[in-house]
């Protein structure tokens, strides 16, 4: 063999025995101890776009201050921005880097399946110790909530009340020059309303909608008495139980009359107009197209809805924006589940201990508190009767400020403010009275079994359903029908099967709870 | 085309060692580039293991519980496979063999040109729509497209023509793709067919024109046969490539949800980005570019097999 070859070769293995050594290689975790001798940086991972008017900046200085002080550390924020922040997200969990605190929700961030990743810390442990306020304030029962394999990997936002169930939005002014004086209860009442706009509104479309989330989520919650399930499955949910009574049954709603009666009503709508021809393949946004009064219907929950009407009264005066919650129509709603938010620890956190002391701190020190979700007092906001209000030198552009903070706010602390619609209670009341408990805080999906069907079936949802939902697939039932085939052999059964089994042991453990 | 002639020299039996020291500059030429695939190419090989792992986080890939061929089943049970793998692959013949037509044409026509200022503004001209990003393009062809306010409809209106839904007709897409695709990338590949001509030896042509050949006989039995060895190594290049489609390209112009084109739209790529972006499950990915690897792996060897039989002095190895 010539030299040459040799050397290319060996090269060559040695390339591959420090890629392979570089793979394999574990971090050892420098802790440093209890103490807090040591000055160290805390990473928070938040979701959202950086803020560029350099508030966000000054406001943590002024956090970091108080931090420097009490527990020798300070924060940063690590922005998750918007674009394709469910891939960045994950791969930020899954590249190994040491953060620290990291923003989860089990029901939008993937939380269990990064948990079953091995991606967060056990809290377990640390807790007591370097949270103890936390740790305290949090009643057993939550923490229950928080376990997945029976180690604690999150803290929840067991203490903020905000209602993220979905509704349309529709105009209070043109339902009632459509003859609708009552609040809308049915979806029917939604098509009136929205052929009225077809008739009596040239320049606007009735419903400018995105393709890009179905509705069929809202029209179960509507039309029967089925609860979702945190499981996903891509576009559409294909997974939920009987009833709220039935609550550990398996049942799948798109093989029932009720999916057939969805696609039709859509492909009513669509032929008769009441979105773009396009609707696939529009990226127009249907909330700003509302504000500046060309689309007369948008979709979203009560949180976004309590936002959105103070703003709607100023770009459109007199358009009494309103909400339909599809839970009106048959009284089906769920409370939320505590762990929408919270924050666990990066599996690879370098300083686990000091971060857990600066959380117990954002969340029960009122300054640190407000400073973070609110900003500064006379910049961002000045109180006037008990309410926040922008104080009179505010300038949008340069002076406001988000830090995303959704990991684990409490109501004690909460200032209201005057950019919430005042009369938001009356549909908090409305929900307070047919809301149920969670039922499904406490059931961790292992997904492990069936994860190829489980892949199978996101992707079919993902190439039917957009246009099944939008009366876009031809005839309504042969549509139907051939999703249907397509789930059944994407292994519907098989997960169904698997998905009773694990609800049937879920029942078992919460019924040996209950009797305890 | 220094390196065309020194390739023979490479051949020649020689003591390998004064060989080695006589081409100590070319070797160190082709340093950049051996450093380049070992770095991109060789040293992430390892990494397809985690095709046939449960990954998870914390074990890692080497560590991680072994599954075998689990992570392609997703591919299979549904019966897609069949249909993405003729879509891809009928996409990126078409892609192939249009692209080099449409390249090879367009560099004898500029080659034909007299005029300089001329063949030099057409020249970029042609170059610029490579520069212009996937998104951009399907925006453009939205805002030609679209139904209500598009551009095309537009001007059909105004004929009154019956508008074209574009976006509702499966059976338009294959041409959409195609013409966008040579519109984007004619420019750009004819310049290594333009620089291959311009290595023609002038002598040639010239005693052509003097024993009479026409422009036409010129092109036919002097610049197409000159351009065959260019045509065939780019024709191996991209074979190679047959499985990977042109994600930003499709995804861009058909968009995320408009399920009633992937009949004809449908790739591997976008297929996968659809199962996978909900899962986010990096095994079933990795087993999905397996795949096409090794396919395309396979394409590559037979091809120059055949070209191997039928030419010899063209093939590759």
């Amino acid at each position: 063999m010539s030299r040459f070859r040799k050397l290319t070769i060996s090269i060559l293995i040695a390339v591959m025995v420090i890629s392979l050594a570089a793979c394999g290689g574990k971090k050892e975790s420098s802790s440093a101890g209890g103490d807090t001798s040591q000055f160290v940086t805390i990473s928070f991972v938040v979701l959202g776009d950086k803020p560029k008017n350099g508030q966000f900046e000054k406001v943590m200085e002024k956090v970091n201050a108080i931090m420097k002080e009490k527990i020798n550390a300070e924060l940063q924020w690590k922005w998750v921005e918007w674009a394709d922040w469910q891939t960045k997200y994950n791969l930020l969990l899954a590249s190994g880097e040491p953060v620290d605190l990291v923003t989860i929700g089990t029901d939008w961030l993937d939380t269990w399946s990064n948990a079953q990743r091995g991606a967060f810390l056990p809290l377990d442990d640390l807790l007591p110790k370097y949270a103890p306020k936390t740790w305290k304030e949090i009643p057993q029962e939550d923490w229950a909530q928080s376990k997945y394999d029976g180690k604690i990997v999150l803290i929840p936002e067991n203490d903020y009340t905000q209602w993220i169930n979905h509704g349309f939005f529709y105009r209070g002014d043109w339902a009632k020059q459509a003859g609708i004086t009552e609040p809308i209860k049915d979806w029917n009442t939604i098509g009136k309303y929205l052929q009225w706009i077809k008739d009596n509104k040239p320049d606007v479309i009735p419903y400018d909608v995105q393709a890009s989330t179905s509705n069929f989520g809202g029209w179960v919650q509507s039309y029967t008495p089925h609860l979702e399930l945190p499981i996903s499955t891509g576009y559409m949910p294909i997974f939920n139980t009987e009833s709220y009574d039935d609550r550990y049954k398996v049942v799948s709603p798109v093989f029932e009359d009720t999916f057939l009666d969805f696609a039709k009503l859509m492909k009513d709508w669509a032929d008769k107009g009441y979105w773009r021809e396009d609707v696939l393949n529009n990226k127009n946004d249907a909330r700003n197209a509302l504000r500046a009064g060309q689309n007369g219907m948008d979709s979203h929950h009560t949180q976004t809805f309590s936002g959105l009407r103070v703003q709607m009264d100023k770009d459109q005066p007199g358009s009494e924006l309103m909400m339909y919650p599809f839970s009106r129509t048959s009284n089906n709603l769920l409370e939320m589940p505590i762990t929408h938010g919270g924050v666990s620890l990066g599996a690879h956190s370098k300083n686990p201990e000091r971060a857990l002391m600066a959380y117990d701190l954002i969340r029960n020190d009122k300054e640190v508190y407000q400073l973070i979700n609110y900003g500064m007092e006379g910049v961002q906001y000045d109180i006037k009767d008990g309410k926040r209000v922008l104080p009179a030198n505010y300038n949008e552009t340069n002076d406001s400020f988000y830090s995303d903070f959704w990991a684990g706010r409490m109501d004690k602390f909460e200032i209201p403010s005057d950019t919430t619609w005042d009369k938001i209670g009356t549909m908090y009341d409305e929900y307070d009275k047919i809301k149920k408990p969670y039922p499904y805080g406490q059931f961790v999906f292992d997904k492990t079994a069936i994860e190829s069907e489980l892949t199978a079936i996101s992707q079919v949802t993902g190439e039917m359903g957009p246009a099944i939902s939008y009366g876009k697939a031809g005839d309504p039932a042969q549509a139907v029908q051939e999703y249907r085939d397509k789930l059944k052999l994407a292994g519907y059964d098989k997960v169904i099967a698997e998905l009773q089994r694990q609800l049937d042991a879920y029942k078992a453990q919460m019924d040996s709870a209950d009797t305890k | 085309m220094d390196t065309a002639k020194s390739i023979p020299a490479v051949r020649v039996k020689n003591s390998k060692r004064k060989h080695f020291r006589n081409s100590r500059v070319l070797l160190l030429m082709c340093l950049p580039a051996i450093v380049f695939f070992c770095i991109f190419a060789y040293l992430p090989m390892p990494g397809l293991y985690l095709a046939f792992v449960k990954y998870n986080y914390t074990d890692g890939i080497f560590s991680s519980p072994f599954v075998g061929w689990d992570n392609f089943k997703f591919l299979i049970i549904t019966g897609d496979l069949w249909r993405l793998t003729f879509n891809t692959v009928a996409y990126n013949i078409a892609f192939i063999v249009l692209g080099n037509i449409a390249q090879i044409t367009v560099a004898i026509l500029l080659n034909e040109i007299r005029k300089k200022w001329f063949k030099k503004i057409s020249q970029t001209l042609m170059f610029l729509p490579y520069f212009i990003s996937a998104v951009l393009i399907g925006l453009l062809a939205y805002n030609i497209l679209s139904y209500d306010y598009g551009l095309l409809n537009g001007i059909l209106r105004s004929l009154h023509l019956d508008p074209v839904k574009a976006y509702s007709e499966p059976h338009l897409w294959p041409f959409i793709i195609v013409i966008t695709y040579l519109w984007q990338t004619t420019g750009y590949g004819s310049i290594v067919y333009f620089a291959a001509i311009m290595g023609l030896d002038s002598e040639i042509v010239e005693a052509s024109e003097i024993d009479g050949a026409n422009a036409f006989q010129r092109i036919i039995y002097i610049v197409l046969p000159w351009l065959k060895p260019t045509f065939i190594i780019l024709l191996l290049f991209s074979l190679g490539g047959i499985l990977k489609g042109n994600f930003g390209l499709f995804f861009n112009l058909v968009g995320a949800n408009n399920t009633a084109l992937y009949a004809s739209t449908d790739i591997i790529e976008t297929y996968v980005f659809r199962s996978l972006m909900t899962n986010f499950n990096f095994s079933m990915g990795s087993a999905v570019s397996l795949y096409q690897s090794v396919f395309g792996f396979i394409v590559v060897l037979t091809a120059n097999w055949i070209v191997k039989k039928v030419s010899p002095e063209n093939s590759l190895f």
